[in-house]
């Protein structure tokens, strides 16, 4: 449905976007991260046909964005990252307006227009002027404008900032669903969102991609570094010198709190040692309240990825 | 072609829901009752032959109102969609820059017809209170709404492209009324200039005596081709800005 290829975006003095190439393939929900800055927004307003590439190509369902701009516009809904909205219009009016400029005429207009707002849960508001609407109706105004004309790919710029977390569930359900006819590449700073909705995740850095899998894979290629977490009432030192002697163990941190100590374990296989380190435990005969393996979350992982260290490169 | 109509009628729409056109609109009424004024004190003083018509069409509060209102009806045109940033949402939907360009065009220049509208009604006021069996001719009338449409064309075409320079509408308002004001000052010269050659060029561009033609009712060709070629190289440059973006 998407793909880009050695996408590079240079404004006067930075580069936006460096090489970035990835697909996105038919009825996927992809989701686009990365810090502020890094590409995001941009290589959206290039798919969107809004901004010309310096280098490389992208193109959806087969058109170019640049050539075939008019054909690539037609088959996407693309709502910016500040929902941009005429304030001066009604609700209806503005809908029924983007539906026209959007080639959707006669009954069928009336009929999308009321299925969009039935989805976005706009039924009420329809008279209403926008300038006067919450933010979080705003929203949703923008949402149902991008999906009104049935667009087969969804270009989604940080769709549920803004939102209260009610609103934000309620996106991403429709997020959800509307993936089951429409491609959908969304961009976020939410990690759990995208650990809820996307399929595959993208992650970008100073304008290049860093990792593109699905959030599972992406948790387990860090397994590596996963952390057994174990509260034990016993000596701090004899703790920490028995722990450290167990295989795969690679580092050990003790705090120690009421005559508990809480040892975070850094290992290779936290699903083999915490066997391991009960028996340990058992044959010292301390006590022993909790023994957890703390999985690392998407954040650690783009946390890791995306960590700007001084030289500028990523950590 | 569906696409222009449904911008034009939003951009005309949205002159109907916006302050700044009903106060420009009233500005630009009391000025030309101004003018009207005068046309009837004119004619109040026995039949004043076919050039009265220049009274409400050549004077100096016409010109007041042609400077001003164009500039201020225009200067939100692309200045206020940059600064929203709906000109995104604007420029990825299935449009053409050309489209768009037009269609802002079309819908200003509708707005500003809109506006002269009420003015039709002096005819009949003239016509209702004048002794005169026929006070007012036609001929001459016709002449200077012509003239004033297509003065007002080219203008409003300044005041598109001084918009899409810029994302501030004041900045847009004052670069648009720069621009109409040298075009219009620079018709002057056909009467200060000391050279001959400059004095004779000068008439070819001076809108004040267009208006003059136009309101005596003699529509001469030159002119009209002039407005409406002068209209065409602004809306082509404004296109061009507008492209702009893709050659960054």
């Amino acid at each position: 449905m998407i793909k880009v290829q050695q996408l590079t975006k240079r404004f006067a003095g930075c580069v936006a976007v460096d090489g970035v190439s990835f697909e996105v393939a038919r009825g996927e929900i992809v989701g686009f991260l990365g810090p502020n800055g890094a590409g995001k927004t941009t290589t959206m307003r290039i798919l969107a046909g809004y901004l010309p590439a310096t280098g490389g190509s992208a193109s959806i369902a087969g058109y170019d964005v640049f050539h075939d701009s008019i054909e690539v516009r037609r088959r996407i809904g693309y709502l910016p990252e500040n929902v941009p909205l005429y304030p001066e219009m009604r609700v209806d009016e503005y809908l029924h307006f983007r539906a026209r400029l959007k080639g959707v005429h006669g009954r069928n207009r009336r009929k999308r227009v009321d299925e969009v707002k039935g989805m976005c849960g706009l039924g009420e508001v329809g008279r209403r002027i926008i300038g006067q609407l919450s933010k979080g109706y705003r929203q949703r105004v923008g949402l149902a404008e991008s999906l009104v004309h049935d667009p087969e790919l969804l270009i989604l710029d940080e769709p549920t900032i803004g939102l209260d977390p009610n609103q934000i569930r309620q996106v991403r359900e429709l997020i959800k669903d509307l993936s089951q006819r429409h491609t959908v590449l969304l961009s976020t700073h939410i990690l759990p969102e995208v650990e809820m909705t996307c399929r595959r995740v993208v992650i970008i850095h100073r304008g290049k991609v860093v990792a593109s899998d699905t959030p599972e894979n992406l948790k387990r290629l860090r397994e590596g570094g996963s952390d057994v977490v174990a509260e034990i009432r016993g000596p701090a030192e004899d703790v920490r010198a028995k722990l450290a002697a167990l295989p795969g163990v690679t580092g050990v941190a003790v705090t120690e709190a009421a005559g508990w100590c809480r040892a975070v374990v850094a290992c290779e296989q936290e699903a083999a040692l915490r066997p391991l380190l009960f028996d340990a435990v058992a044959r010292a005969g301390w006590g022993l309240r909790e023994l957890r393996a703390e999985r690392k979350s998407l954040e650690d992982i783009f946390v890791s990825l995306t960590h700007a260290d001084p030289e500028g490169r990523g950590a | 072609m569906r696409a222009f109509l449904t911008l034009w009628r939003r951009e005309l729409e949205a002159y109907f829901l916006s302050p700044i056109a009903y106060v420009m609109t009233i500005f630009f009424l009391v000025i030309m009752g101004f003018s009207f004024w005068m046309l009837v004190s004119v004619m109040a003083q026995g039949p004043a032959g076919v050039t009265v018509m220049k009274e409400l069409f050549g004077s100096f509060f016409f010109w007041i109102a042609m400077l001003i209102v164009v500039p201020v009806l225009t200067m939100r045109l692309f200045a206020e969609e940059k600064r929203s940033g709906t000109i995104e949402s604007l420029m990825t939907a299935p449009v053409t820059d050309t489209a768009v360009v037009l269609a802002k065009y079309a819908g200003a220049f509708g707005f500003f017809i809109v506006m002269w509208l009420p003015t039709i009604a002096y005819a009949y006021i003239l016509k209702a209170f004048s002794p005169l069996s026929a006070p007012v001719d036609l001929g001459p009338m016709a002449g200077g709404y012509l003239g004033a449409f297509l003065l007002g064309s080219f203008y409003i075409s300044v005041g598109l492209f001084a918009s899409s320079l810029t994302n501030n509408q004041i900045v847009a308002a004052i670069t648009s009324f720069a621009i109409i004001c040298m075009a219009f000052f620079g018709g002057f010269l056909t009467f200060f200039a000391r050279s001959e050659g400059l004095r004779s060029v000068a008439a070819y561009f001076s809108s004040v005596s267009h208006m003059l033609d136009f309101s005596r009712g003699a529509v001469d060709t030159r002119p009209i081709v002039l407005c409406i070629s002068a209209t065409a190289l602004m809306l082509f440059a404004t296109v061009k800005v507008i492209e702009s973006r893709k050659w960054k």
